[in-house]
């Protein structure tokens, strides 16, 4: 990259503050006994017991093995936005150069 | 609004996985040659905000609640196919690290997040814009949402887990979605006013709006 925009900072700043609500939001998530309208359409037509879940997936449900629930939340919050951040500049790089290679 | 493992048949999985894949592969052909070198950086952190924003759920009180899902605020901000392209990054990433959503329904995942939200979403907003950016990018995060999650529950209704009871699950997650939708508009909203006073240049260009045409 050439030169990176003067609203970079700022932008990461905003990151950060979300990753740091992340584990706060999660804690009040569970004192609401938070529950999304698929969960509510799954309990209504008995669907529950048939959700599998993703063998693959390193850091389940947004938790670290080991780690509390809102230190689990907060590294999940840090990885996966960072990792995006990442994707997904590395997407717009290569939709950008494409006119270049042609 | 994410479908775990088992809960959309096979055949549905399927169908709405080669639909995805073929719509974010026209996004990409058509985003190809607009993506300036400057909007790289936009869109990481785009994608990156609507990942960490995904994971706050809101605390409603009384239990059933959501969270910002952030389609129609990607379309307004990047235009619609790298906006399609950038919500995708993030529904891939939550199935494959984090197992949130299923990874065979993957596609239905992505189609109802990443293209119905998206597209419905810029479609409204560019209707309502000429009455005003703040109402439109309301309306479009608000009926975006509605629009994914009806989608979403006509997967589910036609899927044997649910019994194929298509009624039920279009209500409770259309009506569901309906009325949080509110709080997914006012947040694009807000949002979009603030980023589009504060950095006018970062509001989509000319050329990634001609190409919905």
């Amino acid at each position: 990259m050439s030169h990176l925009p003067d609203w970079l900072p700022r932008a990461l700043a905003a990151l950060v503050v979300l990753t740091l609500l992340a584990p706060v939001f999660g804690w009040a998530a569970g004192a609401v006994g938070y529950a999304e309208p698929l969960e509510n359409a799954a309990e209504a037509t008995g669907a529950v017991d048939s959700a599998e879940a993703v063998g693959i997936a390193l850091l389940p449900d947004y938790s670290v093995a080991g780690l509390g629930a809102a230190t689990g939340t907060f590294v999940s919050a840090v990885v996966g936005t960072a990792l995006t951040l990442i994707v997904a500049l590395g997407i717009g790089r290569l939709l950008g150069s494409e006119p270049n290679a042609e | 609004m994410h479908i775990p493992d088992g809960y959309v048949d096979i055949t549905i999985a399927v169908l709405f996985g080669v639909l995805s894949v073929a719509i974010l592969a026209l996004a990409a052909r058509r985003v190809g040659r607009e993506v300036p070198e400057s909007r790289a950086p936009l869109l990481g952190v785009v994608a990156a905000g609507i990942f960490a924003a995904q994971m706050l759920n809101w605390p409603i009180p009384g239990g059933t609640s959501a969270h910002f899902v952030g389609g129609a605020f990607a379309a307004i901000l990047l235009g619609p196919h790298l906006g399609a392209l950038c919500v995708a990054t993030v529904v891939t990433i939550q199935a494959l690290v984090f197992g949130d959503g299923g990874l065979v329904v993957l596609g239905a995942n992505v189609f109802n997040m990443a293209i119905v939200e998206v597209y419905v979403g810029y479609g409204i907003y560019r209707l309502l814009a000429p009455y005003g950016e703040f109402r439109a990018a309301f309306a479009a995060g608000w009926l975006g949402i509605t629009a994914g999650a009806l989608t979403a529950g006509l997967q589910l209704g036609f899927s044997s887990a649910f019994e194929y009871q298509l009624l039920t699950t279009l209500s409770i997650m259309g009506v569901g979605h309906l009325v949080l939708g509110l709080i997914e508009g006012g947040i694009t909203a807000v949002v979009y006013r603030y980023l589009a006073d504060a950095r006018p240049d970062l509001r989509p260009t000319a050329d990634a709006e001609v190409s919905l045409s």
